[in-house]
C-alpha cells in the first residue's frame, strides 16, 4: 500500500422493493484515512480569514475577534497560504495591506498578521457577499490549492437578497466557507445560505470569549485537509429518476441542486475537500415498477477527483422486487435514523420560520412534534432547546408558543438543527 | 464529413454515433457491448449490468441441463423469485458408475453461489476417481470454508452426492438436499434442519462439528433416483411424479411443477435410472 489516502464507500440499504414499491434509499457511508499523499503534498493550502469589522461590532465584540482571528493566524501551518480580511460595507484587506493576494505563512508573516489584526476597528455596516468576492478573487489564483474560507459576522447583511444570492451561485464549489455567528443580532438564514452555497458549515458562538476556540479549531480543521476535492459521481438507469443527494452527517447538505451533468444518466455532486474524516450521504432513486426476481442496479456510487477524473472509491445501489413482506418491510437502521434527522431539521425550519410570521398554528404543531421526535430519537439538547420555545401541558396534551423566548435560544435551536447524531451500532 | 458515414444512436443516451465510432461522445459508453436481456441495448458492462435500464443480466446458470449417455439428466434453475440461481450440479460418469452432487447456496450467507459451485466442483472430481464419500465431503468442505475472508464473511451450503454403481448405491449428505427413489417416492436422506426449518449442518466457514450422513443400499426395482434441492421439494406433497419420458423430461416436467407451484427458491433436479432401467 502506497500513503495515498484511502476512500472506502460503504452502502447501508434494504434492496428489496414490494411489487409496486418506486423508491429506493441508500446511505452512503464514505471514509477517508486522510494520508498524505506525495501528489498532495504538492496540492497547497490556502485560507482566507475574515472578520466582521461594522459597527456592531465596538466594544467587547471587537477584541474578542480581533483575539479570534489572531488565534486563526497562529493555527495556520507554516507555508500555507493565507490572508486577512475586514469586513463592513466593503471589503478591506488587513493583510497582506496593498493589493489583495494571498501570502505564504511563515514566523514573520504571521507576526505582521498579528500586529495588523491588533489594529482592527469597528465601524460601518455589512456586506457578507462583498466579502467572498474579495476572498475568492484571492484564492482564484492558486487553482491547485485547497481553498477554505472561515467568516465570522455578528449582524444583519444589509445587501439585497438577490446580489448576495449571485454571489453566492458565482462562487459556490470554487471554495469552502465555514461560518461563525456571534451574539444574538445575526440571521441564521444568512449563514445557511453561505453553508448550503460554499459546502461548509456554520455555528453559533453564544459566548464571545468562545470566539477564539471556535477559530482555532476550523483552522486546524482546514488544514487537516489532504484532498482538494471530490464529487461524488452518480449514474442511474435512463428509466430512473434521481430524487435527491444529500449530505446527512456530520451536517444536513442537500447536494441535489448543485448536479453538473456528466452525461444524460450520470451526475456530479461535489463534497468539497477531505482530510481524515468520514461522512454519510443519503441518495433516493424513483425506479420504474419491476418483476418479482428481476435484480437492476438503480445506482452506480463513485467518488471521483474531477481534476485527474480518478475514481477513488465505488459502489452499487440495488433494487430487487419480491412480493415477500418480511424482506420488502424489513427497514434498513440507518435509512431510517437519517430519515428521521432530516424531518427533525424540517419541522424545526418550518416551525420557526412560521412563528417569525407570525402563523401561530402551524408553528405550534410543527415544533411540538419536533419536540416529540427530538425526545424519541435521543436529541436531548435539541429537545431541551424545543422546550424552551413550545410548551406541552402534560394534562391536555395540548401545545402552546412560549411568550419570552431568550433569543440566543432561539438561534442555537436554529443553527443546531442541521447537526446529525451518528448511529450507534447497537442501534440496527 | 464524408459522405459515407452513417448515424446510429447509442444504446445507452440515444445520443448520435457515427458509423466508425468506438465510444459514444456523450456518454462514453463502448461501442459493440453484449445486449441487454430486458431492454435489448448494447449495453451490458463488465459486472453484468445494463448500462441503460440497470437490469443484472441473467447467467448461464439461471437454467441449465445435464444429459449422460445413459439417460440420466439433470436440471438446475433460478426460479422465479430470487434474482440468481445459488443451487449448483454436477453430474458425471465414470465407468459404469454414475456420480450426481447437489450443493444449494444458504441464502443468508455471501457469495452463496461461489459455495454451492465450488462444492459440487471439487466433490464430483472426488468421487468419480473413486474416493470415499468422507473424502469427497471433506475435500469439498475445505474448498468452501477457503472461500471465507473470516467467519462473519463464510459462503456455505448444502451437500447431497449420490454414487450410483450397477449393485450399490452411496449416498452422502449434510443439510437438507435430498435423495428419492422413484416411482415409489421414498425418502431416502433425512434432513439435517430444526422444526422450524433452519438447516444445522452445512459446509462452510462456520460450521461446526457437522457430520456427513451416510447410507449405502442395493437397488431392488428398476426406478429412477432422484436428487434434489429444497426448491424442489417443499412442492412435493400430494405431488404424483411423472411416470413416462426420459429421465430429462421427466426432469423438466418435475421443474415445470415447482415453477408452476411459485418457484420461491432455485430449483435443482438430478434423476438417474436405477436396476433394469439403465441401459
Ligand atoms: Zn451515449
Ligand atoms: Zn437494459
Amino acid at each position: 500500500m502506497s500513503d495515498q489516502p484511502a476512500f472506502t464507500l460503504n452502502i447501508d440499504q434494504n434492496k428489496y422493493l414490494p411489487l409496486d414499491g418506486r423508491e429506493v434509499h441508500a446511505i452512503l457511508t464514505v471514509g477517508s484515512t486522510g494520508g498524505v499523499t506525495t501528489q498532495v503534498v504538492s496540492s497547497e493550502a490556502a485560507e482566507v480569514i475574515i472578520v466582521d469589522t461594522s459597527g456592531s461590532m465596538s466594544g467587547g465584540k471587537i477584541r474578542e475577534a480581533r483575539q479570534a482571528a489572531a488565534t486563526a493566524v497562529r493555527t495556520l501551518r507554516d507555508g500555507v497560504l493565507f490572508a486577512v480580511i475586514a469586513g463592513t460595507e466593503k471589503a478591506g484587506m488587513v493583510y497582506p495591506g496593498g493589493s489583495p493576494r494571498l501570502v505564504k505563512a511563515t514566523a514573520a508573516t504571521k507576526a505582521e498578521a498579528e500586529r495588523a489584526i491588533g489594529r482592527l476597528l469597528a465601524h460601518g455596516g455589512t456586506a457578507i457577499g462583498e466579502w467572498l468576492n474579495l476572498a475568492g478573487h484571492m484564492l482564484a489564483a492558486h487553482p491547485s490549492a485547497i481553498k477554505h474560507a472561515l467568516l465570522m459576522t455578528d449582524g444583519q447583511n444589509n445587501e439585497s437578497d438577490d446580489v448576495f444570492s449571485s454571489v453566492l451561485a458565482g462562487w459556490s464549489g470554487r471554495f469552502v466557507v465555514d461560518s461563525l455567528g456571534v451574539g444574538d443580532d445575526w440571521v441564521p438564514a444568512e449563514l445557511r445560505k453561505v453553508a448550503d452555497a460554499m459546502l461548509g458549515t456554520f455555528d453559533f458562538v453564544r459566548n464571545q470569549t468562545d470566539l477564539s476556540e471556535y477559530f482555532r479549531r476550523l483552522t486546524q480543521t482546514s488544514m487537516s485537509k489532504t484532498v482538494a476535492e471530490l464529487s461524488l459521481r452518480v449514474w442511474v438507469p435512463q428509466t430512473a429518476r434521481l430524487k435527491f443527494v444529500k449530505q446527512v452527517s456530520p451536517t444536513l447538505l442537500d447536494l441535489t441542486g448543485k448536479r453538473a451533468d456528466v452525461n444524460p444518466l450520470t451526475g456530479d455532486y461535489p463534497t468539497g475537500s477531505w482530510g481524515a474524516e468520514e461522512r454519510e450521504y443519503h441518495v433516493c432513486v424513483e425506479v420504474p415498477p419491476g418483476q418479482i426476481g428481476q435484480e437492476i442496479r438503480a445506482g452506480w456510487v463513485k467518488l471521483v477527483r474531477p481534476d485527474t477524473g480518478d475514481v477513488v472509491a465505488s459502489g452499487n445501489v440495488l433494487a430487487q422486487w419480491t412480493d415477500d413482506l418480511a424482506q420488502s418491510t424489513r427497514i434498513n437502521g440507518k435509512v431510517a435514523h437519517y430519515t428521521g434527522q432530516a424531518e427533525l431539521h424540517e419541522l424545526i425550519q418550518d416551525g420557526l420560520s412560521a412563528r417569525a410570521v407570525g402563523d401561530v398554528d402551524t408553528a405550534t404543531a410543527r415544533l411540538a412534534r419536533a419536540r416529540e421526535l427530538a425526545a424519541e430519537t435521543g436529541r436531548e439538547d435539541t429537545a431541551r432547546l424545543l422546550e424552551k420555545v413550545v410548551e406541552v401541558d402534560p394534562a391536555t396534551g395540548t401545545a402552546r408558543l412560549r411568550r419570552n423566548v431568550d433569543k440566543a435560544d432561539e438561534i442555537e435551536l436554529d443553527t443546531g438543527s442541521v447537526r446529525t447524531s451518528r448511529l450507534r451500532k447497537e442501534g440496527f | 464529413m464524408t459522405g459515407n458515414e452513417k448515424v446510429a444512436s447509442c444504446p445507452v443516451c440515444e445520443a448520435p454515433v457515427l458509423a466508425g465510432d468506438i465510444y459514444c461522445e456523450a456518454c462514453g459508453h463502448p461501442m459493440g457491448a453484449p445486449t441487454c436481456a430486458s431492454c435489448g441495448a448494447g449495453a451490458v458492462d463488465a459486472e453484468g449490468y445494463c448500462e441503460r435500464c440497470g437490469l443484472r443480466q441473467p447467467t448461464g446458470r439461471d437454467h441449465a441441463e445435464t444429459v449422460l449417455d445413459n439417460g440420466a439428466a439433470a436440471v438446475t434453475d433460478r426460479g422465479l423469485r430470487r434474482s440468481r440461481n445459488e443451487d449448483a450440479m454436477a453430474l458425471m460418469a465414470s465407468g459404469d458408475t454414475i456420480v450426481a452432487v447437489v450443493c444449494d447456496g444458504v441464502g443468508s450467507s455471501p457469495r452463496a453461489d461461489e459455495a454451492s459451485a465450488v462444492a459440487v466442483e471439487t466433490a464430483a472430481t472426488a468421487l468419480a476417481r473413486g474416493a470415499s464419500q468422507q473424502e469427497a465431503f471433506d475435500l469439498a468442505g475445505r474448498a468452501v470454508a477457503k472461500l471465507a475472508t473470516s467467519v462473519y464473511d463464510a459462503p456455505a451450503c448444502t451437500y447431497v452426492a449420490a454414487v450410483v454403481e450397477p449393485d450399490r448405491i452411496t449416498l452422502g449428505w449434510a443439510g437438507d438436499t435430498r435423495a428419492y427413489s422413484l416411482p415409489d417416492g421414498g425418502l431416502l436422506t433425512e434432513d439435517d434442519a430444526i422444526e422450524t426449518g433452519e438447516i444445522t449442518a452445512w459446509l462452510g466457514a462456520d460450521a461446526e462439528g457437522v457430520t456427513l450422513h451416510v447410507r449405502t443400499f442395493t437397488p431392488h426395482a428398476p426406478g429412477l433416483l432422484l436428487v434434489c434441492s429444497d426448491g424442489l421439494w417443499r412442492y412435493l406433497d400430494g405431488y404424483a411424479f411423472p411416470s413416462a419420458g426420459t429421465p430429462l423430461e421427466m426432469a423438466r416436467e418435475m421443474l415445470r411443477h415447482a415453477l408452476d407451484s411459485g418457484g420461491q427458491d432455485n430449483v435443482t433436479i438430478a434423476l438417474i435410472p436405477l436396476g433394469e432401467a439403465r441401459e
